[in-house]
């Protein structure tokens, strides 16, 4: 999303200001040739076009629609670019230390698929929630909570070693294997 | 394994340092954001109520008036000379904000040198880029650091060090980030002469590496 942003912003930016230089010289033209056909762009006969249009004209609701959705989307796009960190304890308050929920997701992933319990298993992360989805084999009640207190045990673990400012909470599921361990 | 944040016979640091250290982690993108939610915003309003009257909400006879309605044509056409000064200022406008917002976003980060010693004969001057391929060499020589990756950033005035590092799989966090406070941020921080270097790190994994399914 920030790669989206860094490549929207220069071309809205300049976008933006050719808005302006065309506004500036179609006045300016306007105002010292009155009565020609527009210097840059033809604005008389797209007056003459509009006039014969109503609001309620279906392709002016459809244009503003489109106008809307635009507009929602560079909305997403400018809220969701934050930064996702996963912020660590500094030794001093001079540094800061991050890292990206990507490496906290394969350090949980590692360490999870580490265990014999477990067949496969995928770790999502953020600075708040880690959920790891673990595959294995039923215990020999036929259940999978055995292969659920692994996968915590070695996620809490983890945790506890690791300089997290803040500890996210743990979400596994289990799910099981057909093909014999 | 969570290491305290400072020490009680050290001062804490200006909260400028802390700040510093803060920004640092990576470039700021607060800005091109807040012009793009403004946009955003601008383009959603104006799009929702356009569809809004077209759908007749305002009254059934807004919408059908033509869009260049005539009340607002002949008020134009009342102060031509008024509105012909404001469209030219909105369009001076335009085209100042859309430039420096676009030249803002191109440039490219600051990286800046440090200046040791100026008399009138001579002037010493670390560059930036020196500075971070010490501190990124020193810092790769640590355990359980793979690679190292350094960057000067702020101003010549209040610097700070941008730090992104790859650690093994078998390398103590905690104990790589003390080591780079204590070893190698120190060391840089006595080298230039300053009080204070705000530092980022960035912890990255050096390598995938899969351990052995059967012993």
């Amino acid at each position: 999303m920030r790669v989206l942003l860094r490549t929207l912003s220069p071309l809205l930016g300049l976008a933006l200001a050719a808005v302006g230089v065309i506004l500036v010289i179609e006045v300016v033209a306007a105002w010292l040739r009155p009565g020609t056909n527009g210097l840059v762009v033809p604005w008389p006969s797209w007056q003459a076009a509009l006039t014969g249009l109503t609001w309620a004209d279906r392709p002016v609701i459809v244009v503003a629609i489109c106008v809307a959705v635009v507009g929602l989307l560079l909305l997403l796009v400018a809220l969701l670019a934050r930064r996702h960190d996963v912020a660590l304890t500094a030794p001093t308050p001079e540094m800061t230390v991050a890292t990206s929920p990507r490496v906290l997701a394969r350090l949980v992933g590692r360490t999870v698929r580490e265990s014999d319990d477990v067949a496969a298993a995928t770790v999502s992360a953020s600075a708040r929630k880690v959920v790891v989805r673990a595959e294995g084999w039923p215990d020999a009640g036929g259940g999978f909570g055995e292969l659920t207190d692994t996968v915590r045990d070695r996620v809490a673990t983890l945790l506890d070693e690791l300089p997290l400012a803040r500890r996210p909470r743990v979400a596994v599921s289990t799910r099981g294997r057909k093909e014999p361990r | 394994m969570s290491t305290p944040t400072g020490t009680p016979d050290t001062p804490a640091p200006p909260r400028k340092v802390v700040r510093g250290s803060r920004r640092a982690v990576a470039r700021s993108a607060g800005t091109d954001r807040f012009w793009l939610a403004v946009l955003g915003l601008v383009l959603l309003a104006a799009g929702t109520l356009a569809a809004l009257l077209g759908f007749g909400v305002f009254g059934a006879g807004r919408a059908a008036r033509p869009l260049p309605d005539p009340m607002i044509v002949d008020a134009l056409r009342a102060q031509q000379q008024l509105w012909r000064w404001v469209a030219i200022a909105a369009g001076v406008v335009l085209v100042v904000l859309g430039l420096w917002w676009a030249v803002r976003s191109l440039r490219p980060e600051r990286r800046p040198d440090l200046l040791l010693e100026a008399d009138p004969d001579s002037t010493l001057l670390v560059t930036a880029g020196a500075i971070a391929e010490a501190v990124a060499d020193r810092a790769a020589a640590l355990p359980g650091v793979g690679r190292a990756r350094a960057r000067m950033v702020g101003t010549s005035s209040t610097p700070a060090l941008r730090l992104t590092v790859w650690v093994t799989d078998e390398a103590d966090v905690a104990e790589v980030c003390r080591r780079l406070e204590t070893e190698v941020v120190a060391e840089a921080r006595d080298s230039l002469g300053l009080a204070h270097l705000p530092v980022a790190v960035r912890l990255e994994l050096d390598s995938v590496t899969h351990a052995p399914r059967v012993a």
